[in-house]
């Protein structure tokens, strides 16, 4: 579906990185659009449906990654992943529950 | 094929396969299925996919609804993970196209996961361990064996093994040791040399390349792990294997001969143990006593504190065992973290540095007042020495002291025999306790040096530290200063002194222990023949003199080296 395919770069703002809960609220989104959504972090690509390539990214807070959609809907799902990301997946308080 | 360096802590090769131990130390029963159960073992795969989701999606509602979202996204991240499809397809391939069993396939993909997770420095690395940890139970189901119930020959790989975890491992089945951290004297180390197994530690990183059930050879001589090895390097230590029991065999020769010098000195070979059971094999390598009995096998991995008598008849066994020969009983050596029925300790940031040992035992009366009567209580069957560990200062070995007056009135009021004049003896292993030594020999009636804690102090290492574990060396010149200020001490007020660290039951150092004045040594039973053929090898004069040019030398590998060198000419067949 390449015709449609929208990208768009993101930094990782939150201190613990792209973890486990982090992937899990990027491919809800990615489901609640109806997009296939795929999360590169230099030359790796990861489908965000898995979680162990999302994992496997390692991506820490300061990354740049790029972000492809693909599918009607996909310019508003980048808005919204754009947005959770600024949000920093909504973790409050980080710096203190990440100590250690 | 991948070979690993690490530290060799205990001699000997081992080949075999691995029991790779996770958190529950889950072994892999077998690798491959036939091409005719292929289907049934992508059943079993489904089906413990299909059971483990179901079991954690009702995990994720439970904890949903108690502790909300953010609890809950532990689960829905396990449950993705083990929905992920591509996971699945590379498992199903594994035992379609390779005949891998489910068990293995889990194990060798997960290992593969983590592995990446590593390199990425994942906080999820422990997530894909549970993962798997849950995809075997259900595989496995109750045939789950545990370390206690283990059936054949393994070599145990972990990334550290803790004296609770060793406490219970059922010894006849085990044949080496591998753990990722660790250094020498570290529990692994102990432990290993104890059932005369081979150890590696220190290795870094190598449980993500290994799966349970894989071929692996532990190198304790060379201090290399090799998994999976190819023809060439099984040949090679098979042939070795072959030669070490040859030497074992001819060393064996010298059970009934006593440990003299050419010169006619007779040098005592005591061994150290840590269980009641390794008493026999004292017996059966001919030590002329225990030297060291290390009692925390009572507290560890157990749910409540022994009672007294829990301890004297584990002090009973191996005093009737020994006969008239001497067996000296160490207090609890351990922290509070070890003992079932104390608090978790708030400041434990250094722990050897804290609050254990006599330390311990001088802040929980009862429980030491416990261990010193059934000690009391055994002293009436045999040779029996009491020692006290970790002591540091004068006011610690006086109040230790007191406290054993204070149970022997007590055993005397209840008319409860003991022997009056049961010999006290302290570990010297702290660096204060040198600098006092004069002041110590005047109230003991023996004294033990620890090395294992002597170098660790003195040299400030953390010997399981393996940033800083090259600095630990027992060639240290300070070290050995120190040792021979101590055995000169105790010689001028006729202090008997043995040394019961690995140093003594290290051939390399036999004869410079030996040179300094020693004529008790403290080892591992397994090692007895070696240093005993050592002893019969050289004169006094001869140790003397090694002593004495050691002493001089600056640098700990020169002194290595040098006393390498001495025992190739005279014991060429033990030297390097």
């Amino acid at each position: 579906m390449d015709q449609r395919k929208q990208t768009r770069t993101v930094t990782v703002a939150n201190h613990a990185g792209l973890h486990a809960r982090a992937a899990l609220l990027i491919a809800k989104l990615a489901r609640e659009h109806d997009v296939a959504l795929a999360v590169v972090k230099d030359s790796q690509a990861a489908e965000a449906s898995s979680m162990i390539q999302m994992l496997s990214l390692g991506a820490k807070q300061g990354d740049e990654l790029v972000l492809e959609a693909s599918g009607p809907r996909a310019e508003e799902a980048l808005s919204a992943l754009e947005r959770l990301f600024a949000e920093k997946f909504y973790e409050e308080d980080e710096d203190a529950e990440s100590r250690g | 094929m991948h070979k690993f360096e690490g530290i060799a802590v205990s001699p000997g090769v081992a080949v075999g396969e691995a029991l790779v131990m996770g958190n529950e130390g889950f072994r892999i029963p077998r690798r491959f299925v036939t091409r005719d159960s292929v289907e049934y073992e992508l059943d079993r795969l489904d089906k413990a996919i299909k059971d483990s989701s179901a079991e954690i999606a009702r995990s994720r509602d439970a904890v949903l609804k108690e502790m909300g979202e953010k609890y809950a996204a532990i689960f829905e991240a396990h449950l993705q993970m083990l929905q992920d499809t591509r996971f699945r397809s590379d498992l199903e391939e594994m035992i379609a196209q390779r005949h891998y069993s489910p068990e293995y396939a889990v194990s060798r993909k997960v290992r593969e996961c983590a592995q990446i997770f590593q390199k990425v420095q994942s906080r999820n690395l422990g997530d894909i361990f549970d993962i798997e940890k849950q995809l075997l139970r259900k595989l496995l189901g109750r045939r789950r064996e545990e370390l206690s119930k283990l059936r054949s020959p393994v070599l145990i790989l972990a990334h550290n093994l803790t004296p609770s975890e060793t406490a219970h491992l059922d010894r006849r089945f085990v044949r080496g040791f591998a753990t990722e951290v660790g250094g020498p004297g570290s529990h692994t180390a102990i432990v290993a040399a104890g059932m005369a197994i081979p150890a590696v530690v220190g290795t870094g990183t190598f449980l993500t390349e290994v799966s349970g059930g894989d071929l692996v050879i532990i190198d304790g001589d060379k201090g290399l792990v090799i998994l999976r090895p190819d023809e060439e390097t099984i040949a090679h230590y098979r042939h070795e294997a072959k030669e070490h029991r040859h030497l074992a065999a001819r060393l064996e020769m010298l059970r009934d001969l006593p440990a003299e010098t050419s010169d006619g000195v007779r040098i005592e070979l005591l061994g150290n143990i840590e269980f009641p059971y390794e008493v026999d094999d004292c017996v059966a390598r001919g030590a002329d006593g225990v030297g060291l009995y290390r009692t925390e096998f009572l507290y560890l991995g157990q749910e409540k504190e022994p009672d007294e008598e829990d301890h004297f008849q584990a002090y009973l066994r191996v005093i009737q065992t020994m006969g008239d020969r001497p067996v000296t009983i160490r207090t609890f050596d351990l922290g509070a973290d070890k003992v079932p029925h104390l608090p978790e300790p708030e400041d434990e940031r250094n722990p050897a540095l804290g609050q254990r040992s006599i330390r311990l035992s001088l802040r929980n009366l009862p429980m030491f007042r416990k261990q010193l009567r059934a000690i009391l209580r055994a002293s009436v069957q045999g040779d029996v020495r009491i020692m006290f560990p970790l002591v540091s200062t004068l006011l610690e070995l006086r109040q230790a002291k007191m406290i054993l007056t204070d149970v022997m009135e007590d055993l005397t009021e209840h008319k409860i025999p003991f022997n009056a004049k049961v010999p006290v003896g302290m570990m010297v292993e702290v660096p204060s306790v040198v600098m006092m030594i004069d002041h110590f020999v005047e109230e003991v009636d023996f004294l033990s040096i620890g090395t294992n804690d002597l170098i660790q102090y003195t040299l400030a290492v953390d010997r399981n530290n393996k940033e800083v574990v090259w600095l630990y060396n027992a060639s240290e010149p300070a070290v050995l200063k120190l040792i021979d200020v101590t055995i000169r001490s105790a010689a001028r007020r006729a202090v008997p002194v043995n040394l019961c660290g690995q140093m003594s039951g290290s051939p390399t150092y036999t004869m410079l222990l030996l040179g300094m004045g020693l004529r008790q040594l403290g080892v591992p039973p397994s090692v007895i023949p070696e240093i005993k053929k050592i002893c019969r090898s050289v004169t006094i004069d001869q140790c003397e003199e090694v002593a004495r040019h050691a002493l001089t030398l600056e640098h700990a590998r020169d002194v290595t080296s040098y006393l390498r060198g001495e025992l190739k000419k005279r014991v060429p067949e033990l030297g390097p």
